[in-house]
């Protein structure tokens, strides 16, 4: 693709990235069963759950909560590629992975690089594809990040990393309920 | 096959246990029924394809051959890492194996992931004398899985291979069947004019090859797992389950475009080589290239695994099913591609002409033709090799690094998504650091269609010196097609390193395709002494003389010692 095109095309996929993280992070938080829960205060956190990334699984391969439980997870990324930590459900993650496929495509996201000022870039028009959802990081190998997060009553979660291919191969672990 | 496992010590100076397992093949004359036809072939343990080896890395394997036919035979271990005298190549690791006798292959196993065994002598591999290999890592794997299968693909002739060898001497358009006709080019006339359609069949004639030279050797039944499309090979699995297939292309002349319609597939692995992961619609699996990919099936139904020969002249099919005798649709071979002029641009002028010089308006107009078929619009080809050529244009000229501009072979996903190519692998995990090469070789891939002569620089096998090349040099080979076939290059013994331009990411690969009017590098890190061989895996380039031997000078000084104590050089070179 030329030059040209893929300016062109920038916006758009701006757009989509943001609509479509508004939607993972925000809009699914608050539909009964279907929630997600939401980001937690430092001060309600009632454990913490060390999760280290490796090229491309993770330790542990499924993580235990309680409905209403806020858990601090410190996830570390001790692989050699870019990986995500994410909390959502099985279809969240597929419309992520598209959004991600499309910083791939783009040069935001390289193997074992996230090019973050390309990120930061204002395109006018408040949107930029910073990756900044509350309940997803992503990270160049050897860092260490927290999310705190609040769940809410049982439901189908997973954790997932979607960088283009990894969940297909298996990145992702299942959030059971107790 | 037996397996028999034993802890055992190993090399007096090596004081840890080492796993030790033991195989023996025999090697037979078997019936090969691909549901088209029965033919007499070669095989392991009494059927084709042979066992599939289970290895683990870090064992040590001793395999007793014994050759049970009335010819040499030899067994080559495809893609191993292992010391030259264990390769199985007649001439240049050992003499080979006589009638009656065994033969003990006996090494380490320092690698993991699928690949391949066959034999090195004659034509006895596309009779049927090959199998899988499946080596299990020492580590987790970067990717899960339930449960797994080996595809192995081949192209199966009703003729054995010396007489296909000697049909193609005769006349090497004896397996084409889809040569352009009086009638074709009367309907090209009609399009472009009597006196255009002349000048482009003048030009292809002048070359000795035709559009349709795409696959050299048509006719065959392509099976899965040694069973024709008919019979069906049928992998189960229970819904929600992912499921590693192991595809390897044991053909002897065919590309296959591999697609499961209705699941994506995440390639994990190339060559036996972890690649991050790439999730696909399709896949080209070049002649000896393996590829895993993983599926998952969440739904309670069968799916079709479809291998479409490139030049669409046949297929293999199975699929994967929840319960035997369930099946999914079989789609329809798409249109034959055509060649275009710009595959034959290396052709053309031998390597020193950019195919790049040609202007657009001339591709244009010369491959107007490719549209011909009139049930071709919107489909797949038909958006190939014609329109425009602006390179803003990605819409409706697929383009791929690894083919020519406007190459009529630009293979495109039949769903319209996504098609893999060489520029999407990258290394899951680097096995060497990243070097400049030391010296660059260049190596042109040549041939004369008319009297089917492959040679390499215009040289035959059994007029060329060998290779020789540097304990501990990193080369980088240039391989510059200047013919219009599809040429996968193999080196034994050592890794070849593809560049995609991605550095330290570049993937291992043992075979390296290159398509027409193409130039492709690889580099290889000289860590194996020996002698070794180097060719194009098309069994019949291979045979009229696209080979070389390579001779690796030097090595660490025990290697040396035993080098010169075993090895006697054949008679070939």
């Amino acid at each position: 693709m030329n030059q040209i095109l893929k300016n062109a095309l920038l916006p758009a996929m701006l757009l989509a990235i943001s609509s479509g993280t508004y939607a993972a992070g925000e809009h699914g938080g608050h539909h009964g069963s279907d929630s997600v829960g939401e980001p937690g205060k430092a001060e309600n956190v009632s454990r913490t759950i060390d999760v280290t990334m490796m090229d491309n699984y993770y330790e542990p391969e499924s993580i235990s909560v309680k409905p209403g439980e806020t858990i601090r997870f410190r996830v570390s990324n001790e692989g050699a590629l870019v990986h995500e930590f994410n909390i959502g459900t099985a279809e969240m993650h597929e419309a992520h992975q598209e959004e991600m496929q499309m910083m791939v495509e783009h040069g935001v996201l390289k193997g074992d690089h996230i090019d973050r000022e390309m990120m930061e870039m204002d395109m006018g028009n408040g949107h930029s594809m910073k990756h900044d959802d509350p309940n997803s990081v992503l990270m160049e190998p050897g860092e260490t990040r927290e999310i705190i997060w609040t769940f809410a009553e049982a439901t189908d979660l997973e954790f997932a990393c979607n960088v283009p291919g990894h969940y297909q191969a298996g990145m992702y672990g299942d959030i059971d309920f107790e | 096959m037996k397996k028999r496992m034993l802890a055992a010590l190993f090399g007096g100076l090596v004081s840890m246990a080492v796993t030790a397992a033991e195989y023996d093949i025999s090697v037979d004359r078997v019936q090969i029924d691909t549901g088209d036809f029965v033919k007499e072939g070669i095989g392991y343990n009494g059927a084709s394809p042979g066992p599939i080896l289970r290895f683990k890395e870090g064992e040590e394997v001793t395999i007793n051959v014994t050759n049970n036919l009335d010819e040499m035979t030899s067994i080559h271990w495809h893609g191993l890492i292992l010391p030259f005298e264990q390769d199985g190549v007649p001439g240049i690791s050992f003499p080979g194996i006589k009638p009656g006798e065994t033969f003990t292959y006996q090494f380490p196993i320092v690698q993991a992931g699928t690949y391949w065994f066959h034999s090195h002598s004659g034509f006895q591999e596309p009779n049927g004398a090959y199998g899988a290999i499946v080596i299990e890592p020492e580590g987790r794997e970067p990717f899960r899985y339930d449960r797994e299968y080996v595809v192995q693909l081949t192209d199966k002739h009703p003729h054995s291979g010396d007489r296909i060898m000697r049909n193609l001497k005769m006349s090497a358009d004896y397996y084409n069947r889809q040569q352009q006709t009086v009638g074709d080019f009367f309907a090209e006339s009609g399009e472009k004019g009597f006196m255009a359609a002349l000048q482009d069949r003048m030009m292809w004639g002048d070359m000795r090859m035709m559009k349709a030279d795409i696959e050299d050797v048509q006719g065959f039944t392509g099976l899965i797992n040694g069973k024709g499309p008919e019979q069906n090979w049928t992998g189960l699995f229970e819904p929600g389950e992912r499921i590693r297939l192991r595809f390897i292309n044991s053909s002897a002349m065919t590309y296959f475009d591999v697609r499961i319609p209705g699941l994506e597939m995440t390639v994990v692995q190339a060559d036996g080589n972890n690649v991050q992961p790439v999730n696909v619609d399709e896949f080209r699996i070049g002649v000896a290239e393996t590829y895993d990919v993983i599926v998952r099936i969440k739904d309670e139904k069968a799916y079709t695994i479809f291998a479409e020969s490139m030049g669409r002249s046949g297929y293999a099919r199975g699929t994967l099913a929840p319960e035997e005798g369930m099946t999914a649709e079989v789609p329809e071979l798409r249109e034959a591609p055509l060649l275009t002029m710009a595959d034959m641009a290396g052709h053309m002028d031998h390597g020193g002409m950019d195919h790049g010089d040609m202007s657009s308006d001339d591709m244009a107009d010369m491959n107007r033709d490719d549209t011909g078929g009139d049930d071709m619009a919107g489909m797949d080809h038909s958006a190939m090799g014609h329109g425009s050529m602006d390179e803003g244009d990605g819409a409706s000229m697929p383009e791929d690094p690894f083919y020519a501009k406007g190459s009529g072979l630009v293979p495109t996903a039949s769903n319209g998504g996504k098609f893999l190519s060489y520029a999407d692998l990258k290394a899951q995990n680097p096995l060497y650091e990243h070097r400049e090469a030391t010296r660059e070789i260049e190596l042109r891939l040549t041939g004369n269609m008319e009297r089917y002569e492959w040679s390499i620089n215009g040289i035959k096998y059994e007029d060329a010196d060998p290779i020789v090349l540097q304990y501990g040099e990193r080369v980088r080979f240039k391989f510059v097609n200047e013919t219009m076939m599809t040429h996968p290059m193999h080196l034994h013994g050592m890794w070849s390193i593809l560049d995609v331009g991605e550095g330290k990411w570049n993937p291992l690969k043992h075979v390296i395709s290159v398509a027409p009017a193409t130039t492709v590098y690889m580099e290889t890190e000289v860590d194996a002494p020996g002698e070794w061989a180097f060719h194009c895996h098309l069994s019949y380039h291979a045979a009229s003389g696209m080979f070389r031997k390579i001779v690796v000078e030097g090595g660490p000084d025990s290697t040396v010692a035993e080098g010169k104590q075993n090895g006697t050089p054949g008679g070939e070179s």
